[in-house]
């Protein structure tokens, strides 16, 4: 068997794939559920400072090649999260605490108190595609992603990965700005809506969602490939892995790991375990002996 | 998202109607739909009708569940789905046990062999309770306005449970807790549907999840051997913003 872990930010992760945030991680039986499955860690759901209900379903639209979705940052609030994550823990492997805000002292709050529950990293939403005043509009403007990323380093001691939003101009500018980040997750989900034209108007209540799934793959391997290419960090690939040949593509692109979420849905809980074992037989069949000799051969 | 035109609309209750549509679909008792109301919300639903022409009960509630009441013959009705497992088939006879809307899901499972525990608040808003023979129908409501005063486990405790091979039971959670524990050191077996805030149906909001199962996928129907291990079940659920909340 070749050696399929990997280390990210100095978390050592069993196998290169963990649970993206926003699928079936908001309820801490779930989040170990998802981990006695295979994966190696889970991304929590995002958490703000507050507690929101998100948007009036529909929520979700499944789509050829993914899902379509406006959940609106349904949160509890972080004052109420610390029992899933206690709950999540009872696995004995890495929790991510995703979190969002509006501005620096938000993240710090909620950043604060992932710390104290346990979380290993946080993963910083700078990306949601629809929800005002948060997520990709705090992602794509430069000076308060550094103001922000600056001040939780200062203060927070577990490692920051930022995940940046593929809708805008300009990426690099963005990855410039949260230099200061240990890691880029790459990336959420795409700008997008859906029609049903029996009704004759969107389908999901607030109009305009965020895609995921195999639709946005080829997206995701282009944003890692050019990062990874012109910033050398370390990096978390994620959009569209539903096989190990996605995750393998995603790795060679310059991902030294990998968050799985839409693919559950597509492909069942199984969905880990069958792709480490591809993965595992794939390196052996084609000489590696490590994640990371993969991770970025393909860059030129 | 599906789409049929409303062919006959039946008032079961004051508050309650059913909506029958053809749906050239496969579905088992116990699935649902996410039915839609455009520009008012979506929630889930269990089918009552199950044949050839299928039909969902709803009760008015919140804002969806009014519109869809509010629904005529010839309206155009959008959902998606079937979702969601079924129940259990047995050769023996049934015990049938519902609570208010509840039967609505269980409709499908009547036969003439089987018993029901028809119970609700009030007797107006008892639910097929016709649809059983009389000597097969027990009578539970909340302000004992007719049949057994209370909840629908004191209809079961007036019964020799012996006599079936297999329960059948869908209603609010407590009610299902306390069907339960009264059967738990029991010998009969039962099938319980369950129903928890679900806002996606495709087993990835995380919503009605239970024990790290979701409803809407791996669910709602449980049997009573799962539900005896269960950490969440009759305790607590993850309200609509996700927090821990006692039932």
């Amino acid at each position: 068997m070749a050696n399929i872990d990997t280390i990210i930010t100095g978390i050592r992760l069993a196998n290169p794939l963990m649970l993206a945030s926003g699928i079936l991680d908001e309820n801490g039986y779930t989040m170990k559920k998802i981990l006695e499955a295979g994966a190696s860690a889970v991304v929590t759901k995002s958490i703000g400072r507050v507690e929101r209900t998100g948007y009036r379903p529909p929520i979700i639209a499944e789509i050829p090649g993914g899902l379509l979705n406006a959940v609106g940052l349904a949160n509890p609030g972080i004052d109420n999260f610390d029992h899933e994550v206690e709950i999540a823990l009872q696995a004995g492997k890495p929790i991510i605490g995703s979190i969002f805000g509006g501005t620096p002292d938000d993240f710090l709050y909620v950043g604060k108190k992932m710390e104290q529950y346990g979380a290993s990293a946080l993963e910083l939403n700078l990306s949601c595609p629809h929800v005002l005043g948060v997520g990709s509009e705090v992602g794509s403007d430069p000076e308060l992603v550094e103001e922000i990323i600056g001040e939780l380093k200062k203060k927070i001691k577990i490692p920051l990965w930022a995940k940046l939003s593929p809708n805008v101009t300009d990426i690099l500018k963005i990855a410039e700005a949260a230099q200061k980040a240990d890691a880029f997750v790459l990336i959420n989900t795409v700008r997008g809506m859906a029609i049903d034209i029996y009704a004759r108007r969107p389908v999901l209540s607030n109009a305009y969602g965020g895609l995921s799934g195999r639709a946005i793959k080829n997206v995701g391997i282009r944003y890692v490939y050019q990062i990874r290419k012109e910033t050398g960090k370390p990096i978390i690939g994620v959009g569209g892995i539903e096989t190990h040949e996605d995750a393998i593509e995603y790795i060679m692109a310059g991902a030294t790991a990998l968050e799985i979420g839409t693919g559950v849905y597509s492909r069942g809980k199984g969905i880990f375990s069958e792709i480490n074992k591809g993965l595992s037989s794939f390196m052996e069949s084609e000489g590696f002996s490590s994640i990371n000799d993969m991770v970025g051969v393909a860059v030129q | 998202m599906i789409h049929s035109i409303i062919e006959r609309v039946d008032m079961e209750t004051p508050t309650t109607v059913s909506i029958l549509f053809p749906w050239d679909q496969d579905v088992l008792p116990g699935q649902f739909v996410m039915l839609w109301i455009p520009g008012v919300g979506e929630i889930p639903i269990s089918l009552s009708h199950t044949g050839r022409i299928k039909g969902i009960t709803v009760k008015k509630f919140g804002p969806t569940s009014t519109a869809i009441t509010e629904l005529k013959a010839g309206d155009r009705i959008f959902f998606r789905g079937p979702y969601g497992n079924t129940f259990r088939k047995t050769e023996g006879k049934t015990l049938i046990v519902g609570g208010g809307s509840g039967m609505a899901g269980l409709l499908p499972l009547i036969t003439q062999e089987s018993h029901g525990v028809v119970s609700a608040r009030t007797k107006e808003e008892l639910l097929f309770a016709d649809r059983f023979s009389q000597e097969k129908l027990t009578i539970v409501t909340d302000d004992g306005s007719m049949g057994t005063k209370g909840f629908a486990v004191e209809g079961l405790k007036t019964l020799d449970l012996d006599e079936f091979s297999l329960m059948y039971i869908c209603g609010p959670e407590l009610m299902l807790k306390s069907i339960l524990d009264y059967i738990a050191d029991k010998e009969i077996d039962a099938d319980f549907s369950l129903e928890r805030h679900m806002k996606c149906g495709i087993g990835v909001c995380d919503s009605c999840s239970m024990d790290g199962l979701q409803l809407c996928t791996q669910g709602p129907v449980f049997p009573k051997s799962a539900l005896l291990k269960s950490d969440e079940f009759g305790k607590e659920r993850i309200s609509i913003s996700g927090k821990r909340v006692r039932l």
